[in-house]
Parts: C-alpha cells; structure tokens; sequence
C-alpha cells in the first residue's frame, strides 16, 4: 500500500476513528479516575516507596503509615558475616546469621502518640503464598545462648512501645535463600487500634554484591 | 535513615536507676554511684550500630556545652573490646571527651531494660531515670539543653 491510499483510507475512517476516540478518551477517563482511586487507597494502606541504592545496587522498601513508618534495607551475606566476625562470634554463628535472608530494619514512630509493635504478630509469605512466622530476637538469643554466647544485639527488638520521636533499627530474618520473593505482613497498634499492613514484593538481596 | 530528632520522653513516674560499675578504655572504675549530684546521660551504644554513630557528634557537642556544669555523659558500650572501640574513635569526626564504659555481657543494659541501641536515659540529681530515648537523638539542641537546665535548677544546682 502506498502512502497516498493510506491516507485516502485514514481519511475515510476519521469519523470512525474520532467517534472511538471519544469512546477511549472516556474509558481513559474512568480508568484515570480507578487508578486515582486505588492510589488513594494505597496512600490509605500505607505509602510505598522502593529505593535502589546506586553505589550497591542494593534495593530497600519504604512504608508510610499514619504515625509508622518501616523501611526494610537488603543485605549482603558478605555484610552480614562482616558485622557478625568483627564481633568474635564463633564461625558457626556467623555462618548461620550469613545464611539467612537479612533486611535492614528501621521503624519508627512518626506520630505524637504511642506507638507499639510485635514481631511474633508479623509474618513472611513465600511465594507459594503461605504465610510463616517470624524468628524473634529472644528466640536468636536463646539460640545463641545455647551456643553459649552472651551476644544478644543485631535483631529487631520483639516488640517495643514507642514514644513520640522513638524508633528502632535491627535486622529482620528469614530463613530463605538469596534473591528468594516475599511479602511482609507487619503490625502494630497505634490510637487504641490494631493496624495491618502489608510490603509486597520484597527480595532478599543476592548472593554477591549485584552490578551498581 | 530518619533525621535525629531531639524528643525525650518524661517518664510519668521517675524511676531509681540501678547502681554499675564499669571500665573504661583505661581500665579505670566507673560507678554510677559516684555521680548522685549531677544530671547524667546513660547513652548505650555499639559501633556496629548507625544511628549510634551519628548521634556521638552531638553529644559531645552538649557535653562541651555542659562541661562546667553537674552534668555528666557515660557512653556504655555493649558488647566490643576495648580495642574494637579504641580504632572505631579514630574514624570519627570528633573526640569524645567524656567518659565510654564498657558493659561487656550488657548486664547494665538490661537492668536499665534495653531493647535496642542506641537507648539514652536522662538521671536527675537523685540518680532517677526522668527521661528515657529508643533511638537517635540530635542531643546539641535546645529543647535537650532546656531540659537539662530545668533538671539542674530543680536540684537547686545553678546552671549558666
């Protein structure tokens, strides 16, 4: 077809072309206003903001709730057995704690309230879609204590109540292999009421430092 | 990593702060005991741990600001050698002048029930825990220098 015919037939099908214009600008308009919808819903549920660091190319996650903010940090295996040798702890551990899945943890509280939280109440979920409780910071000392080492630092307090300007910074684990999926289900109780969320589509950081 | 804020929190019911004696860097014996008269901030920390990190600056800035007055920092450090810590102060943009302690099985930590660090608490002149901080704190602002002021007034202890 040469470039003239194709006009010729673009021209007779403008009034088509304009009527389905109309038509898609309508449903872009009702699809516009879904999306401005869920993303009010999804400013609702909590805020998130995903962060790849360009020095590392390490990713980290960003919530912002009403008064809570949680921000999940990957972490290098290498990282982790650094933090954990440079302590004295015995190679068995450092193994163990490299092995895991580690996030970086920061939660805060950004209200004026009290704000309190519970990692036996949070959950991780594989993608086979079941969900797993979290190993807890009391739960890593005993098993180190068993180890007998007094080490009791590194893991995100079990639970905490905040006041205004507290938070807290700790390593979240998971018992899964580098660049495995997850979601995260947290909680937290905040002006009398229990809250949920939920951080969708977290990854544990890859076995070696990825290409930055 | 969030901003340091300043806020401390007062406690509703001042509690007795439980006694310690630690090391130094030097070997030499701190006891706690031995500060009743002056407003004290405990701060537990560790090297491996940022925000701990971040906030040392500005507390040796409130220490300068407080240095002629009963008013006294002991930075506990938990868990670390003497000589971890001792190449750790050489990276930092300031030497801190008051005094780091050693709690090497973090039993002080934990008898000042410690979560996680950093944790500050505030002691008034009678070695009660007023204020306690979960995280860290920008210490060089007003609002901490008010407080401290207010707490030295309070014991009768006149403050610049």
């Amino acid at each position: 077809m040469s470039y003239y015919s194709s006009m010729g037939k673009r021209a007779a099908h403008t009034g088509r072309f304009r009527q389905h214009s109309i038509r898609q600008a309508i449903q872009l308009k009702y699809i516009y206003l879904i999306f401005s919808l869920s993303l009010s819903f999804a400013v609702f549920a909590g805020d998130i903001q995903q962060h790849r660091d360009p020095a590392t190319g390490l990713i980290s996650w960003k919530v912002q709730h009403p008064g809570l903010s949680l921000q999940l940090i990957q972490l290098l295996p290498d990282y982790v057995t650094a933090v954990y040798s440079a302590r004295g702890l015995p190679p068995l551990l450092v193994k163990t704690m490299a092995s895991q899945c580690i996030f970086g943890t920061i939660i805060k509280n950004e209200s004026g309230e009290q704000l309190s939280y519970r990692v036996a109440d949070w959950r991780y979920v594989t993608e086979d879609g079941k969900a797993h409780p979290i190993k807890t910071k009391t739960e890593w000392v005993k098993e180190w204590q068993d180890q007998g080492v007094s080490f009791r630092w590194s893991i995100l307090p079990d639970e905490q109540t905040f006041e205004p300007g507290d938070w807290s910074q700790g390593f979240t684990t998971v018992p899964l292999p580098p660049d495995s999926s997850l979601n995260l289900i947290y909680t937290w109780r905040y002006q009398g009421e229990n809250h949920k969320g939920t951080l969708e589509g977290l990854r544990c950081a890859p076995a070696q430092a990825p290409e930055s | 990593m969030p901003d340091l804020s300043h806020e401390l929190t007062r406690l509703t019911t001042p509690i007795e702060a439980p006694d310690f004696q630690l090391k130094d860097m030097d070997g030499e014996q701190y006891s706690l005991e031995s500060y009743r008269g002056k407003v004290v901030i405990l701060n537990f920390w560790a090297t491996w741990c940022p925000p701990c990190r971040r906030e040392i600056p500005s507390m040796e800035a409130l220490h300068q600001a407080f240095k002629d007055e009963a008013f006294a920092i002991l930075a506990i450090n938990e868990w670390e050698t003497e000589d971890h810590v001792f190449a750790f102060m050489g990276q930092l943009p300031v030497d801190p002048s008051f005094p780091i302690l050693f709690d090497p099985d973090s039993e002080v930590a934990q008898s000042f029930d410690v979560k996680g660090l950093p944790t500050t608490v505030l002691l008034d002149t009678q070695g009660r825990i007023v204020y306690r901080a979960v995280g860290g704190r920008d210490f060089d602002h007003p609002e901490v220098k008010r407080i401290i002021r207010d707490l030295l007034a309070d014991s009768g202890t006149p403050s610049r």
